[in-house]
């Protein structure tokens, strides 16, 4: 299983980014494999416009099973999402990576649902 | 990041008093707050909160085409394909009118020589400044024909949340723009509260929906004041039933009153002036900084 995380930074230890279009870096762990991918999404940023749709095709690239992120994707960004049908759970902002992960394990998360 | 808790003040209707009463909160909530300004098309609020610059960085939002000289054949194909007229022929040399070119890039595609290139553009600055209640805020300024954005209310939020951390401010004023565009999804993230201020009119209503749309998608709490309150009672009773039935909390009707005016003339905060209208809306800033607290400990 493949979990997404939008972060502040390519660790464990980075924080969550609360933005979803406007992350910093998104960062992928794939569970099978124990590894840790960071993408840097920078260059999205520098976007004046269309940050949201820009970032929801990369994450649609990437494939994810269940995305981990703070206020959660836009109108048009979900709308890019729903044809990949991932699980988002949101509010996760100011926590780092690996305790946003723990916290999503045990449950703890809340879920968007996508309609 | 992690305690600061930003209240980000919304309205979908244009002057309804966005600003006047995030210049208020902030007035009242001194250096415990950074303020930051992201209704950057029309800020005002460096107006009255009497900012001295303290920082200021240049700001690049989106594209402009510049042509080469020395590589353009003067072919035309550029100033065919532009939509926007903003490339123009005289005295044997395309040249493009910085103004009108809308950065989309076209021209540059067709170019055969590859004599045009997309540069970013120089379109603001941003500052950092020290404001007359002792705090600080996060603003920035439009060059002509500049427009504001999401990356740009991106910076000044970003300049703003590490202006609370260094300050050890608790929390983050945001003046929003208008509208439910690029800026307003921008000025929500991260926010844990959206104080919406309305008026009893029609358009109010219907852009509060809006809005309010906005702010249920990103995750933040509603709250709801309605100013110039008694102008209309049928609207504002109205209001009041839709917000009972979205279950937003309703803390505040402000009545009309020429201070906000007069106090915007003599470039002062309506909460400094007014005795009577400060009381009501420190009873705004403490629900609002209640509500924010309680979303932290969820």
């Amino acid at each position: 299983m493949k979990i997404l995380f939008t972060s502040t930074g390519s660790e464990w230890s980075s924080k969550i980014d609360p933005r979803f279009g406007r992350a910093e870096y998104l960062l992928i762990y794939d569970t099978e494999k124990d590894e840790l991918i960071s993408t840097d999404n920078r260059s999205v940023n520098g976007k004046a416009h269309g940050a949201g749709t820009a970032t929801a095709q990369k994450v649609f690239d990437l494939s994810p099973d269940v995305i981990i992120t703070g206020n959660g994707p836009g109108e048009n960004a979900a709308r890019v999402l729903q044809h990949l049908n991932p699980k988002i759970f949101i509010n996760a902002q100011g926590l780092s990576v690996k305790d946003a992960y723990e916290k999503y394990s045990a449950g703890d998360l809340s879920q968007l649902p996508l309609s | 990041m992690d305690s600061i808790r930003e209240i980000v003040v919304l309205s979908g209707k244009g002057g309804t008093g966005k600003t006047s009463v995030a210049s208020s909160l902030a007035y009242l909530a001194g250096k415990e707050a950074i303020l930051a300004d992201c209704d950057v098309d029309a800020s005002n609020l460096h107006l009255i909160m009497g900012p001295d610059i303290i920082k200021k960085e240049l700001f690049y939002g989106g594209e402009v085409a510049q042509i080469d000289i020395e590589t353009c054949i003067q072919c035309g194909k550029c100033k065919e394909v532009c939509r926007f007229d903003a490339i123009s022929f005289s005295a044997g040399v395309h040249t493009i009118d910085n103004l009108s070119c809308e950065g989309c890039g076209y021209c540059s595609r067709v170019c055969p020589t590859g004599a045009i290139t997309m540069m970013p553009r120089l379109s603001g600055e941003f500052y950092i400044s020290g404001i007359r209640n002792g705090s600080q805020m996060s603003h920035a300024k439009l060059f002509a024909g500049g427009e504001n954005s999401g990356k740009l209310v991106a910076t000044v939020k970003k300049n703003a949340y590490r202006m609370a951390k260094e300050r050890g401010c608790d929390y983050l004023i945001t003046d929003g723009a208008p509208g439910i565009g690029c800026p307003v999804v921008s000025s929500l993230s991260g926010a844990k509260v959206a104080l919406l201020v309305t008026e009893p009119t029609m358009s109010a209503l219907h852009d509060l929906k809006r809005v309010l749309f906005v702010v249920r998608r990103f995750n933040a709490i509603p709250l709801l004041v309605i100013n110039k309150s008694d102008i209309n009672e049928a609207v504002s009773e109205e209001i009041k039933k839709f917000a009972k039935s979205e279950k937003i909390e309703h803390l505040a009707n402000i009545p009309f009153n020429t201070s906000f005016v007069e106090s915007m003339g003599k470039a002062r905060i309506v909460a400094e002036e007014n005795q009577f209208l400060k009381g009501i809306f420190e009873s705004i800033w403490e629900k609002a900084k209640e509500v924010a607290d309680s979303s932290v400990q969820n």
